[in-house]
Parts: C-alpha cells; structure tokens; sequence
C-alpha cells in the first residue's frame, strides 16, 4: 500500500497536475442566512451590507491554496451583462484567466473597476460590440466590477491562484475534485471580509469530507 | 378826549397783537404737529420702502438662489452618485478620485463662455474632503481650480454633513483684491455602508444682490467671519461696518434685521440676512446698505412743503386777523366812544350833584343859622312881652295887644323850632334815636291838648286806636307827627265836624289813619301838600305856616315809615301814616 502510493507520488511530480487530480474534497459551508426572500428564478446579486460585499442569496467560493503552476495559455471566461446584471456575479477565476464582457442588454453598459487587483475600464460598448470586451487578470484578488452607467450593477471577480476552485450551490454544497495529494489550506471564501481557512491533507483516491461552519 | 382816543386806540392795537400771536401759536403749533407726522410718516415709509426691496431683492436672491441650489444639489448629488467617485472612494482608489471627478465635473467647471446672463452654474473649483472633514489634495489643482492654501482651510468641515452645506469662503489672490466664493458642500454617501464617506465641496462665483442697473448708490456685500466684503466701500469703511455688524449679529438672535449706519458721512439703511442658517460653514450674511439720502431729500422736500404751507397760513392769517381785528376793534372803538360819552356825562352830573350838594348845605346853614340868629331875639322878644304882661299899670286894651304879641312870638319860635329841624334834617345830622315808642299813649295825650286849644271849632272825635300800640321811633318825633295831623285836623275842619282816628297792625307796620271833616284841598293843590311853605290854597284866617306836612313827612321817612294823603274830597281829607312796629311791646306809660 505504502509502495503503491510512493509511486503515485512519483507519477504526480511527473504528470500535470490536472490530470493527476485524483483527490475530492466535499463538504459544505455554511452560508450566512439570506436576507431576503427566497426567490424561485436563482437570480444571484452583489449586495453590500455593512460594507461587506457577497451575494444575494449567499454563495461561497472554495478553493485549495497553495503553489500551483500558473496556466500557459489564458483560459477565457465571461460574465455578461443581462437584465442589467452580472451573469454571473460572482465569478473565481484563475490568475492570468480573460473575461470577456458581453453585453447581452439592449443598452450600452460601461464596465469598469477600481480595484487594486485590477483596474480597468471597458468604456461605453453596445450589444454588438465586437470582439467582447475583454480584460485578462493577472493579479489574485477581489475585483469589483461596476458600471459606469449602471450604478447599482455590481459584480465580483475572484481571482486566485489556484486553478481548484468551486462555487457553491444555494445550500453551501461543494465538491472539487481531481485534487493534487499533499498538504494545503483549504479556503472558503463568504464575502469580501470573510474568508474561511481549513489545513487538509489529501490523499490519492481519497475524497475528503470537509464542513466550513 | 384826545388822549382817551389815543388809549382806546393802544387798546384796539394790543387786542389786534394778541389776536395775531394767537392765530401764529395756533398755525405754529399745527404747523409743528404736521411737520411731526410728516417726518415720521416718511421715515417710517422709506424704511418700510427700502425693507420691501430688500424683502423683494432677497427674496428673488432667494428664488434664484433655490433654483440654483436646486440644479446644484441635483447636479452634486448626481456627482456624488458617480460609480466611478463611489469605486475610488468604496473601493480604495483615492488616486482616481480627482482624475475621475475630473472627467465627471467636466461640465461643472467648464467655462459656458458667454452665457453670463443667468446665474451662472459655472464652478470655480471643487474639493472633496475625506472622513475627518479635511480637504483631501488634488493631485492637479490646475485641473479642479486653483486655491490658497489659506482659501482651502476655509472649506475644512468639523464633521461631514449630513446634508447640503452652502458656506462661504474668503480668497484673496493678491492684497488688494479679495474676492467671496460662494461653495455648496454636498455629502457622499457610501453605497455599501450608507454613511457618509466624503463631500463634494464645489465653489462658485456668489450672486450680485443688486444688479448692475441699481445705479442709486445701494450697495451689496457679504459679510463672513466677522469682515465685511463690500468691494464698492474703502477697506476702512468695510472695516468700521464689519465691526458693526458684527455687534448686531451677535447681539441678536434673528437671522435678519436692520439697522441704520452712516457711511462717509452719509446715514444709509443696512440690512443683513443670514445667507447659510444651520449651515456647518461659518455663518455668512448678506449685506445691503441703502443710502438714504433719497428720502432725506423727500423728507427735506417734505419739510419745505410744510414750512412754506406754514409761512402761507401764517400770512393769510396774518391779514385774516389784520381784517378780524379790524372788524371786531369798530365796536370795541364804539364802546369805548360811548363809555367816554358816558364818562363825560356822568361827571357832568357828578359836579352837578356837587354843586346842588354844596349849594344845599348852604342854604342849610343858612336856615340853620338864620333860625338860630332868630331865636335869640324872639325869645328876649317873648321874654320882655311876658314882662310887659306881669306889670299891672297898663289899660286894658294893651294887655289884650300884648298878649296878642306874645301869641305871635309863640307861633313865630314854632316856625323857628321846625325850621331848625328841617335844617338839621337836611343837613343830614338828625340821628333816630330808635326805641319802642307806644303810639296809642302819644295819641291819646294830644287828643286830651287838642281840646285845650284855644279857638278851636267845635268837633266831634271818633278814636278806634287799640292800646300799647308799639312802633320803632324816637318818641318826641313822633309824638310831633302825630301833633301835625292832629292840629291840621282841627284847624282845617268846619264847625260840628268830626275827627276819626284809627290805627291798625298790618304786616310788620302801624298804620294810622287821621281823617278831618271840612273843606277839601283843592284837587291840583294836593300834590303841593308836602312841599314847604305851602298851606294848601286855604285861607290865611287858619294860623299855619306850611312847614308842618313837609316836616312830618320827613319824620315818617325818617322813621323808615312814610306820610301820604289819602284822599281828600267831599268834605273830607285823610292821612295815613305808617310806622314799623316795634319788636318787644310797650311797657308803662311814658310821658312826653
């Protein structure tokens, strides 16, 4: 047994890490209780209260930390801007990942952040504007998108770096899997002043339990 | 005369003076009054005036001042609203602040060029303080309006408002010019905490209170912080106001007021009006000085008005009362003719009465002498006849012509004796030594002598006199009345006549009546009766000498009483005699 697992590790240093993900952390965190009305279309927003910036109704990140390869190519993603929302609001990416913004309103919308971890400025683009406005994101942290036209709009971008990283379900359900073996913190990320730090081993074949509460 | 003319004159002149000094203090005093009311009424109205345009100046001020802050809150609050303002200062990126305000205040503080009409929304720079209240720097003040550093101290807050702020700052470029900013503090509130997280504070140029066109010497400022900025005033005199209104504002607590001040010399009407009430920023005050020389002028011209209408009624008074007087003063004149006429009349009649006085006294003294020059010798006269009569040597016939002498003599000291009397009661010196006399008693003793008389006809007498009648007299006086009538009854009846004496009480007097049977007075003698020396158209074979009535009646009025002739006609003449009566009665018998 000790042989066989000797010998996964030697597999590991020698293949990517994607592909030797064998690990899976589940669990759940427990979110903070939802101020508002439950809503059937899950329609999910940033709100600030007291400050602290999450969803509506609460979502969690999670994510394991630790030093990992940064991607060679720039993986794309998107977050849209329908209803005059973000879609999605929150979004985890991994550092060095492109967003792009599309415009899916009938109206012009004018992404752009001041946050430390990136600023940008997409500026005034219609629907149709191609290509989509991008902004690639190359600094872990918490970006906060608005609009310049829409004031109310807001959206997240977290970026890690890390490429494990899930977005829970309404009820604080996680699963990653294909988790590198070893020793890491295991973070559930609440909103913007909380975030949650669990030390987990993994372990090849494994599929850890992990609860944030 | 001539100088009782002169003085009636001085007296028409001296009433016409007092008649014109009244009318003067009347028209004076109304004058006075008028001028009083005037001067008020006008003072009060310019003030009231100048208050309403002040009122009416603040009040557009007021309008356009909303509407300005109005447009500029909306403008700010919009600003402030920005997600890019919010994103620099929610999501700690203060260093985007100004570039981004730049970008978002573009607008603000771009030059609209020409459009100067309106109230210009053109700022002249902005800042935005931080959560202390401080002024966060700009990196570029170029881009945001250029300010002092003693000009940005001026726009620290304590606290962060809540709301709206208008407050007002003092810039001065060099020393000599000092301009006022008027800035609009507008809280920003973060959109994630809702608390207020910064402030816009933009300036702009302050309103002129009064346009350009309000040429008449009204001038507007703004005071703040205790100095006075009025750029039309010298520093001195903006210092000296400063000062003053400094005194009033702190002395009253309302947030506008008036007061009047004098300006270079001239008193002008200052009002001043909180421009920033509850505001965070120092209290500022608008500030307008009105000269009042305009309704100086009019009070002047108000007072000239007046004082010439004065000068007017006090000349028509003037000849008013010249003709009043002139017209009351004729009968004045015509009284005072007439009292002279009088005057001179009465003199006359007063020297008259003198002379007739004098002339009297004289023939007073005269009888009274001659009556004592006569006395003297009858009596020797008598004496040496009543001698002659003793001696018993003579015939017959000369003792009869003696005793006839003797007779005469006896009538001849009666006539002396009532001469003297009347004499003395001319003269005024006969004094009524008044006692209660009884009447009854006299009467009847001169009945008892009547019939002693010698050759007196043969008479029937009928007396109805009650007893103790008491009247107020001297008893020989009376007693001589009564003497009178009773011997004038007997000397002028007729054979077998009849005497009838009566006497009565009748309110408060005695009268007595003695009425004599026998030949009446002749009808046109009758009122002759009193007078002296008149014997009554009867013949001169009754003895008499005519002084008898006047001398009784003179006693009677002496007496407070009188003596009238009653009637006498048909064989019969009656006297009455009043006497008053005395108060206590009578006691015994007196004899005469």
């Amino acid at each position: 047994m000790m042989r066989r697992l000797a010998r996964f590790n030697v597999v590991v240093a020698l293949f990517p890490i994607s592909v030797l993900g064998q690990v899976t952390v589940e669990g759940r965190v427990e979110l903070p209780e939802s101020h508002s009305a439950p809503v059937v279309a899950k329609r999910y927003e940033i709100v600030t209260h007291g400050g602290v910036l999450s969803t509506q109704p609460p979502l969690a990140v999670v994510y394991l930390a630790g030093s990992f390869q940064k991607p060679t190519s720039h993986p794309r993603k998107q977050i849209a801007q329908k209803d005059l929302t973000f879609v999605p609001s929150l979004l985890p990416v991994q550092v060095g990942t492109r967003v792009e913004f599309p415009n899916l309103d009938d109206t012009y919308h004018s992404i752009f952040s001041y946050s430390s971890a990136k600023r940008f400025d997409l500026g005034r683009y219609r629907p149709e504007e191609r290509p989509i406005p991008s902004e690639v994101f190359d600094t872990p942290g918490l970006v906060i998108l608005r609009c310049d036209i829409h004031e109310h709009m807001r959206g997240l971008i977290l970026v890690l770096d890390t490429p494990y990283f899930v977005v829970t379900d309404a009820e604080g359900r996680f699963r990653l899997r294909g988790l590198p073996t070893g020793h890491y913190t295991l973070n559930a990320w609440i909103d913007s002043k909380t975030t949650h730090e669990r030390p987990v081993e993994l372990k090849k074949g494994e599929t850890l339990q992990v609860d944030f509460r | 005369m001539i100088s009782a003319s002169r003085s009636s004159k001085r007296g028409v002149r001296s009433f016409r003076t007092k008649l014109l000094v009244a009318m003067m203090l009347v028209v004076s005093g109304l004058m006075a009054f008028a001028l009083y009311f005037a001067q008020r009424h006008v003072t009060a109205a310019a003030q009231h005036d100048l208050q309403q345009d002040f009122q009416a100046e603040l009040s557009s001020l007021d309008k356009v001042q909303e509407l300005r802050n109005a447009a500029l809150v909306e403008r700010c609050g919009a600003l402030a609203s920005r997600p890019r303002i919010h994103a620099a200062l929610e999501d700690n990126a203060l260093d985007l602040l100004y570039p981004s305000a730049k970008d978002e205040l573009r607008d603000l503080m771009e030059d609209e060029g020409s459009q100067h009409s309106g109230p210009s929304l053109h700022a002249k720079f902005y800042r935005f303080l931080n959560a202390a209240g401080a002024v966060m720097s700009p990196p570029n003040p170029k881009n945001i309006g250029q300010l002092s550093p003693s000009a940005e101290t001026q726009l620290i807050l304590k606290k962060l408002p809540e709301t709206q702020q208008i407050g007002y700052i003092r810039e001065s470029a060099d020393a000599t010019d000092e301009t006022v900013d008027e800035v609009v503090g507008v809280p920003i509130f973060s959109t994630e905490t809702g608390d207020v997280i910064s402030a816009l504070v933009v300036g702009f140029e302050p309103f002129e209170l009064i346009g350009k066109g309000a040429g008449s010497g009204t001038k507007s400022g703004i005071w703040l912080d205790g100095q006075l900025h009025m750029p039309s005033l010298s520093k001195s005199a903006q210092a000296a106001l400063g000062s003053e209104i400094a005194k009033a504002v702190t002395n009253s607590a309302s947030a506008q007021s008036n007061f009047t001040v004098t300006v270079n010399g001239a008193p002008q009407l200052l009002f001043y009006k909180r421009l920033n009430p509850n505001s965070l920023f120092p209290p500022a005050y608008e500030i307008c000085v009105y000269p009042l020389a305009d309704s100086m002028a009019q009070l002047h011209r108000l007072r000239w008005r007046i004082g010439g209408a004065g000068a007017l009624l006090l000349l028509g008074g003037f000849v008013a009362s010249h003709v009043v007087a002139a017209r009351l003063a004729v009968p004045v004149e015509k009284l005072e003719l007439d009292s002279e006429k009088n005057r001179a009349q009465r003199k006359r009649a007063e020297t008259a009465l003198a002379s007739t006085s004098e002339k009297l006294k004289r023939s007073t003294r005269y009888s009274a002498d001659a009556s004592h020059q006569l006395k003297s010798p009858v009596t020797v006269l008598r004496a040496g006849l009543e001698g002659l009569l003793t001696r018993d040597d003579f015939k017959p016939e000369i003792y009869e012509e003696l005793s006839a002498l003797l007779h005469h003599t006896h009538r001849l000291t009666g006539v002396i004796d009532d001469l003297l009397l009347l004499s003395r009661m001319d003269a005024g010196h006969l004094q009524i030594d008044s006692q209660p006399v009884n009447l009854s008693q006299i009467i009847e003793e001169w009945l008892d002598d009547l019939g002693a008389l010698p050759d007196s006809p043969e008479v029937k007498i009928e007396k109805k006199v009650p007893p103790d009648l008491c009247i107020a007299g001297e008893r020989r006086y009376t007693s001589l009345i009564v003497q009178n009538l009773l011997e004038n009854a007997r000397k002028y009846n007729r054979p077998d006549g009849l005497i009838r004496v009566s006497a009565a009480r009748n309110s408060g007097e005695v009268v007595l009546t003695i009425g004599n049977s026998g030949h009446p007075i002749a009808r046109d003698a009758q009122e002759h009766v009193f007078e002296r020396f008149h014997r009554g158209g009867t013949g001169s074979h009754i003895s008499g000498h005519g002084l008898g009535l006047n001398l009784a009646r003179e006693l009677a009025r002496l007496h407070n009483g009188d003596l009238r002739l009653v009637r006498s006609q048909d064989d019969w003449t009656e006297f009455e005699a009043r006497f008053l009566i005395a108060a206590p009665t009578c006691g015994a018998a007196q004899t005469p």
